[in-house]
């Protein structure tokens, strides 16, 4: 029965993370933006109330939340701060990865340190995109290559998240160089392997808070067991990867796009122009109601794809319902931070109000996970009923480079 | 708890909406477009139908008449059957569901702010409709009065037990075949929304014409009529609400109150259309387009018809929160406004870049090709029942501190 009303339980947890955020990320974001870090204090609060763990499920260590919940945290966290989620423990694309790629046996073994409500420092990363694109064949630069009993791993990664602080990174390489995207293939890799160094960190557009680098393998070696097979069919999990995680990363998106049209609005309240406020401008009014529909029909729409997945709804429906969620989260955030800044004027452009940030953010994060793009071909291919082309639905390095 | 699913009732009235949509309406859409009538006949059918249909767990009934009184622990459905019907009929044919019988726009203000005796009067005559179809309307529009209902003109002045009206109606749906019209009238044009008095006046009452039947861009097989009325004598007990109701302003929320009800509806059908055209676009692709070689134009009409569905899917859920909202008796006016802004805007884009993507194919009118049809039937859903300049005016009241007009 269609009901927009959160249970019980979520709406609790919703309630303390916006407490969290107003308090603790909110008036700090330009502080954590100019140490380039999320406050250890923070990071420690988050991990001991488990937060990045909701959609673990049970089994493996989490609380089995499902992805909904997942999506109600993370735009409560990102109102606070939309950039602060990238820069916390168990938040980033890793979690997902060791869930998609890895048996139940590694998940777990992936995962378990992150569930000790004492781990703030501990970090993983996922390397997809590639330092050079490859543009001899489709697929991957980086190769694995079978060596003694395991594989051996060689290439340049960028827009690794968290790479610096990680412990443990899921690589993707090439394993079959005539089979194309089919030929990928997942690998997890300890940051004391001798062959992985990491390289600069990028400095970037927006997300300060968050460190994004470059990842170097050098005939890197791993066992036959750390290769992660996805389930056997690895360009799906790759797929049912990067939908997930571009929906908690839309959902950040809807944080933001709340949190942009909210300041904006108490600002047309005060800011008098011409003898009154400025809200009181058709063209300003309209502009915030505009920004309202937008941001309200992100919001919903990012949950009802976490909700299909939850209950099970055929997948190529729940990536569908994902891949709208997460083009129109981006647009829209993208949409509400420009026009945030531009009802500001002048003072929109200064580093003393935060919506400039916002607009900085929101371009960077609409290129996390999967854009727009990506997500309309992943969309329109489910809907045209076509085979889902991995060139064209997955966030490939030779076309638009995503964070990851 | 957060759900999407429509549960059976909802699944039963979409699935049997869409059947008789595909199988009876659509391959007579088009020749009742250029009759500029939906056959009696097929109303008949459909409202028999309808009563056939009667019973507990009719959601028919529910669609077409509202909610019955209820346990209030389990909230009414009502509004959410209604939105499902609307988006599903509209799919077939947006001029078949404004042409349905029964009291129509006239119905809201009537449940509203009408006493128990208008109520029985005046809705009694839809309660067996076997032997002739009847229909209500609403008449607010004037020539000179649209999106600013404080200026109508029409005028009202009390005559013993009698108001004599006279004016002009315009754009009024179904106008010439309604057995009764809610028309509004001011008894000052000075007192603005204070004066407003809303009568129930009745086909055939003297000084009561039926003007001309507009020529229109679409929705052609549906009635839009002018409403003259020259020294018409109303009683009144057909003011609606009784004297009393109008020591305060009540006379102009009347009309407020209709189109609360309504817009996401309205909204809910914009989407409808749009729908039908974007599945024409995206089954046309499918067929048509080579979709293996020339792959950079077909990842660019992709990405076309991937956003045109996004749009229309980001209207629907902001329809689904405002009927939900209206279900549990939450005021949804912003959220009403909100879904119907969006809705309208997204669906004449749908039309629009549907006939694009088909190409020349697009444009010809044919019984297999609708898509002309739904281009020329969507772009008033921008503009009746508030413009989407109104309903942005409707929101940002709603968001911006103090603001009580521009």
């Amino acid at each position: 029965m269609i009901s927009f009303e959160p249970s019980e339980d979520q709406g609790l947890i919703v309630q303390t993370v916006a407490e969290l955020a107003k308090t603790a990320l909110s008036p700090r974001a330009r502080e954590f933006e100019k140490e380039r870090a999320v406050g250890d204090d923070v990071r420690k609060a988050v991990q001991e109330m488990g937060l990045a763990m909701a959609a673990v499920p049970e089994a493996l260590g989490g609380q089995g939340l499902g992805l909904l919940t997942a999506v109600l945290i993370n735009e409560e966290l990102a109102y606070g701060d939309p950039a602060a989620p990238f820069g916390l423990p168990g938040f980033g694309p890793f979690t997902l990865a060791a869930l998609e790629f890895g048996t139940e046996e590694q998940a777990r073994a992936l995962l378990a340190p992150f569930t000790d409500p004492a781990a703030h420092d501990y970090f993983g990363a996922v390397a997809w995109s590639e330092l050079r694109a490859n543009r001899e064949r489709p697929g991957l630069s980086t190769l694995a290559k079978k060596s003694g009993g395991g594989w051996e791993i060689t290439g340049g990664k960028c827009f690794v998240g968290n790479a610096a602080a990680a412990r443990r990174f899921i690589v993707f390489a090439q394993v079959d160089e005539s089979a194309g995207w089919n030929g990928i293939g997942a690998f997890s890799v300890t940051r004391d392997n001798p062959g992985l160094s990491v390289g600069a960190r990028h400095d970037t557009l927006g997300l300060g808070c968050a460190e994004f680098s470059e990842l170097t393998l050098e005939r890197v070696k791993v066992g036959a067991a750390d290769r992660l097979e996805g389930g056997g069919d690895i360009v799906r999990a790759t797929l049912r990867f990067f939908a997930k995680y571009a929906l908690l990363v839309a959902a950040r998106q809807v944080g933001l796009s709340r949190a942009a049209f909210d300041v904006s609005r108490e600002y047309c309240d005060i800011r008098k122009a011409f003898g009154k406020p400025i809200g009181h401008f058709q063209a300003v009014a309209f502009t915030l109601a505009d920004r309202h529909i937008d941001a309200e029909s992100a919001r919903e729409l990012c949950r009802r794809a976490a909700w299909a997945w939850d209950t099970g709804k055929d997948e190529n429906r729940a990536l569908c319902y994902t891949a709208e969620a997460v083009a129109h989260a981006h647009e829209v955030a993208m949409r509400c931070a420009d026009d945030a800044v531009q009802l500001h004027g002048g003072a929109g452009f200064m580093r003393d109000v935060i919506v400039e940030k916002m607009m900085r953010d929101a371009k960077q994060i609409a290129l996390s996970g999967a854009t727009a793009e990506h997500m309309d071909q992943l969309a329109a291919a489910v809907e045209l009923g076509a085979a889902l082309d991995p060139a064209l639905v997955l966030p490939t390095p030779e076309t638009q480079a995503v964070f990851t | 708890m957060i759900d999407f699913e429509l549960d059976t009732r909802q699944h039963t009235l979409k699935q049997a909406l869409h059947d008789l949509g595909k199988n009876v309406i659509r391959p007579q859409s088009l020749a009742w477009d250029r009759k500029h009538t939906v056959d009696e006949q097929f109303l008949r059918t459909f409202y028999k139908m309808s009563q056939a249909l009667r019973g507990e767990s009719n959601p028919m009934q529910e669609f077409q008449e509202g909610a019955k009184k209820r346990d209030p622990d389990k909230p009414s459905q009502a509004n959410r059957m209604a939105a499902i019907g609307a988006e599903e009929l509209a799919w077939a044919d947006a001029a078949i569901m404004l042409s349905l019988p029964g009291p129509g726009l006239g119905g809201p203000p009537l449940k509203a702010s009408g006493t128990p005796e208008q109520k029985e009067r005046f809705f009694s005559i839809f309660r067996d409709m076997s032997d002739e179809l009847r229909w209500g309307a609403y008449g607010l529009t004037e020539p000179g009065a649209g999106s600013d209902v404080a200026a109508i003109r029409t005028s009202c002045v009390k005559d013993g037990s009698d108001y004599i009206l006279n004016g002009r109606k315009c754009y009024i749906t179904n106008g010439g075949r309604a057995s009764w019209v809610v028309i509004f009238a001011t008894v000052d044009p000075a007192l603005g929304r204070a004066g407003h008095r809303a009568f129930v006046v009745e086909k055939g009452t003297p000084g009561f014409f039926v003007g001309k039947l507009e020529d229109k861009m679409g929705l052609r097989a549906n009635e839009t009529a002018e409403l003259v009325l020259e020294d018409c004598r109303v009683p009144v007990d057909n003011l609606l609400g009784g004297e009393e109701k109008y020591q305060t302003k009540e006379g102009f929320m009347t009309a407020m109150k209709t189109f609360d009800n309504t817009r996401h509806l309205v909204a809910a059908m914009a989407i409808g259309i749009g729908r039908a055209a974007y599945e024409y676009a995206r089954d046309f692709v499918k067929d048509n387009y080579v979709l293996s070689r020339p792959i950079p134009r077909y990842a660019a009409i992709a990405e076309r018809l991937a956003r045109v569905n996004r749009q229309l899917e980001a209207a629907r859920i902001l329809v689904w929160k405002a009927v939900w909202m209206a279900d549990h008796s939450i005021p949804n006016a912003k959220e009403a406004s909100m879904s119907k802004a969006l809705a309208g805007k997204a669906a004449i884009s749908a039309c629009i870049d549907a006939i694009e993507i088909c190409g020349a194919h697009g444009t010809l009118a044919t019984e297999h090709a609708l898509l002309e049809k739904w281009f020329r039937d969507i772009k008033v859903y921008d503009i009746f029942e508030g413009t989407g300049q109104i309903q942005r005016i409707v929101i940002s009241k709603r968001l911006v501190t103090g603001l009580k007009g521009f």
